[in-house]
């Protein structure tokens, strides 16, 4: 569906983007995952025909996004609140919806829709900037889904909502990808990406580091648990005992030992055992995002 | 303490990153002290007004009135016509009956006839003719009493002569001539001087007024002479309105149109800083994203300038009838066409600002100085006449200026739409350059980024 080919994009001297090839298909819910700066605005804002690259090419379905076809088949919700504050809610559907071209009974019915679609029906005559913040964030996203696009992008669209909200979202744009729309959202939060996303596509500095489902990106790593504990003197044994079992690193306080492919969980806790450290000290879990992103930058995705 | 300093630090820093609290507090005050200051003739070698077309038809053979001629030419207040262009591009002199054509075609708007009876045995004093188009009331006030000043300072000798005349026509020649001796011999024994002498000043009306004419310098602050009521009696004018005399609120149609594009100017210069605000909060992002193209974005950005520019002066000029009788509706359709030409050269002011610009603030800092600027030295405040020759030659290349010769050619002059076309000309070229600068500029510019 969406096929982007090499594609670059330079503000004067910073290279925001370089080389970046990406394709998803019909269907699909396609995550992209980076800290802020990795370039993921601006891909999104290449992929919405707001600017032409520098190289490379974007297409969507065959057709140049920057096309007018190609603009009529994806709506973008920006990652501001991108809604004209002074004026009602049906007003503001009103107005996008034109803007796609939608006219009379169809603009009625879709305003009706979209405005139901997210609990704000009864508040339509209400100017915009009365709203909870949470309120704006679901009609922010609704305008953008009045023409029916064949792609939804969305640039951050959680960006301070409050977890109620955040959750409304992610349930209504769920229901929307298992009705057959295609989207794309970009985010730093990897919660987000591990909950919605069906693939996903990690950036940073303008690449493209590494693509795929959460279980082939998983694979990439050279550890299949990750275990936690606190650092501090009563554990301090341990990870001298740990040296040369696999990977030992400390982040925010915390040790995390990623165990060599063939070191067995069973010898980790035997070996606890002997040093008298309790169970509950330790966590083990299946490897996250935040780990791939660590092995694939050498830094957490927060710096 | 410690804290208040901080808190003193904090707000400096912010003031001194803040370029656009600094122009309004620093750099627009002193550009209006500037501007008002020359206007009032400070720091100019030459206060006062200058260069005021000012048209002279001399149609005396009296040496005194081509005296009257050199004084108005030698006063640096007025540019004193007295020839014009033939067709073939030859000039000759001007006639009394090229005066009402050339004053309602702008050309200037103040003249004087000195006709063949400038003296005359059939009154006392002398005569002449004052044609004029007053629509800057100020202007006019100052030409009346720059013209009394000249003749008393130059030519009293012409009055003189009247009283001759005068004295002649009911004395009777011989009658006069024993006057003028008596006068002459009694003069001379009292004061000295030798008789013949001051008997042949006398015949040529050398009474020794030329010490009126030092004293009258000191004029009065409305532009009267000091002498007002002696000069009424001494000098008949002839006062004669070209244009605007069937204006019906004089004083309101000369300052709304002013006022009305200033604040017009403010107003456009606010909605197009909008565009910094529309484009920060993700507004104009999401409407490029759709079918809409940055052309049909400007376009109507462009429209609705022009639309609410045209709503704001009607409204204004329409208040300027219902408080003071400003005639609006005498000249409804001229006044829209110039109304919606203003609109759309502040419109282009305005969008030419938001893409020059990188920000809101700078924006509107900048749409200030500049409206403010542009005000004072376009003449929506003080007459250009006021001003330096530089500040007036600036003028023409304001906005206001040629908005309000617009509202001034409808409103006062009455013009005809054929009449109007060279200002409405001027106002939709600029709009065109400036429309055509703004969206080469916006089209560079970090607002679509």
């Amino acid at each position: 569906m969406l096929n982007i080919q090499a594609v670059t994009k330079r503000y004067g001297t910073l290279t925001a983007l370089e080389g970046v090839s990406l394709q998803v298909e019909t269907g699909e819910f396609f995550g992209l995952l980076g800290p802020n700066g990795a370039g993921k605005s601006t891909l999104m804002s290449l992929v919405a025909g707001l600017r032409p690259a520098d190289a490379g090419t974007l297409t969507l379905d065959g057709a140049e996004l920057r096309s007018a076809a190609g603009r009529l088949a994806l709506g973008l919700v920006p990652q501001h609140i991108a809604l004209y504050q002074e004026l009602s809610a049906e007003q503001n559907l009103r107005i996008f919806g034109q803007l796609y071209g939608l006219r009379g009974a169809v603009l009625r019915e879709r305003v009706d829709e979209a405005l139901a679609a997210v609990q704000l029906a009864d508040r339509r005559k209400d100017p915009v900037k009365n709203f909870s913040g949470g309120m704006q964030r679901r009609l922010n996203l609704v305008a953008a889904l009045l023409h029916r696009p064949k792609l939804l992008l969305c640039d951050e669209p959680t960006v301070g909502v409050d977890p109620q909200s955040r959750n409304a979202i992610f349930e209504y744009l769920e229901r929307l990808n298992r009705g057959g729309l295609t989207i794309i959202y970009s985010t730093h939060y990897m919660e987000e990406a591990t909950r919605l996303c069906s693939r996903i596509g990690v950036i940073d500095h303008g690449r493209i580091l590494a693509e795929g489902t959460l279980d082939e990106l998983l694979t990439r790593l050279p550890f299949e648990e990750e275990i936690r504990f606190a650092a501090g003197a009563p554990t301090e044994t341990l990870t001298a005992a740990l040296a040369g079992q696999g990977n030992l690193e400390t982040v925010d306080g915390v040790h995390r030992f990623q165990p060599r492919a063939d070191y067995r969980l069973s010898s980790f806790y035997t070996l606890t055992e002997s040093l008298g450290l309790p169970a509950r000290l330790f966590t083990s879990q299946r490897p996250t995002l935040e780990a791939l992103f660590l092995h694939l930058t050498g830094r957490t995705i927060r710096e | 303490m410690h804290i208040l300093l901080t808190l003193l630090g904090k707000d400096f820093a912010n003031l001194r990153r803040n370029r656009g609290a600094l122009v309004l507090t620093f750099v627009v005050p002193m550009v209006i002290i500037y501007i008002v200051g020359l206007v009032f003739g400070l720091g100019r070698s030459d206060n006062g007004p200058s260069g005021i077309p000012f048209a002279v038809v001399n149609q005396s053979d009296n040496p005194a009135a081509q005296k009257l001629v050199a004084a108005l030419q030698a006063e640096k207040s007025f540019r004193v016509i007295t020839t014009c262009a033939n067709p073939d591009k030859t000039t000759r002199a001007l006639s009394e009956a090229d005066l009402r054509p050339m004053i309602r075609d702008r050309k200037f708007s103040y003249a004087l006839v000195i006709p063949p009876d400038v003296v005359s045995d059939e009154r006392l004093g002398l005569h002449l003719k004052f044609l004029s188009d007053p629509r800057n009331d100020i202007e006019s006030q100052m030409v009346n009493g720059l013209l009394q000043k000249t003749i008393f300072s130059n030519v009293p000798q012409l009055l003189g002569q009247a009283l001759q005349a005068r004295a002649k026509k009911f004395l009777g020649s011989p009658k006069l001539s024993q006057f003028n001796h008596g006068i002459a011999s009694t003069v001379a024994q009292a004061f000295g001087g030798d008789p013949a002498v001051i008997e042949r000043d006398m015949q040529q009306g050398n009474f020794g007024l030329d010490a009126l004419g030092s004293g009258s310098a000191a004029t009065g602050g409305k532009g009267e002479p000091a002498g007002g009521d002696i000069f009424s009696k001494l000098v008949k004018i002839d006062a004669e309105q070209v244009v605007g005399k069937d204006v019906k609120s004089p004083a309101a149609t000369r300052i709304v149109g002013g006022y009305a594009v200033m604040f017009l100017l403010f107003a456009l210069s606010n909605a197009s800083a909008a565009f910094f605000d529309e484009k920060n909060s993700g507004v104009f992002q999401r409407v490029l994203s759709t079918p809409v193209t940055r052309a049909q974005l400007l376009w109507s950005r462009f429209l609705y300038g022009v639309l609410f520019g045209l709503g704001q002066l009607m409204a204004l000029f329409f208040a300027g009838h219902l408080l003071y009788g400003v005639d609006v509706f005498g000249h409804l359709g001229n006044l829209i066409l110039v109304c919606a030409s203003v609109a759309a050269a502040c419109t282009g002011f305005g969008m030419l600002l938001s893409a020059v610009t990188r920000s809101p603030d700078a924006a509107r800092s900048l749409a200030t100085l500049l409206v403010i600027t542009m005000s004072a030295c376009g003449g929506a405040w003080f007459p250009i006449s006021l001003m330096p020759d530089f500040m007036q030659h600036i003028a023409h290349f304001t906005i206001v200026y040629w908005a309000i010769e617009g509202f001034g050619a409808v409103l006062w002059a009455g013009n005809s739409l054929v009449q109007l076309l060279p200002i409405l000309g001027v106002l939709l070229g600029t709009t065109a350059v400036v429309m055509t600068i703004a969206i080469w500029r916006f089209n560079r510019s970090a607002i679509f980024e």
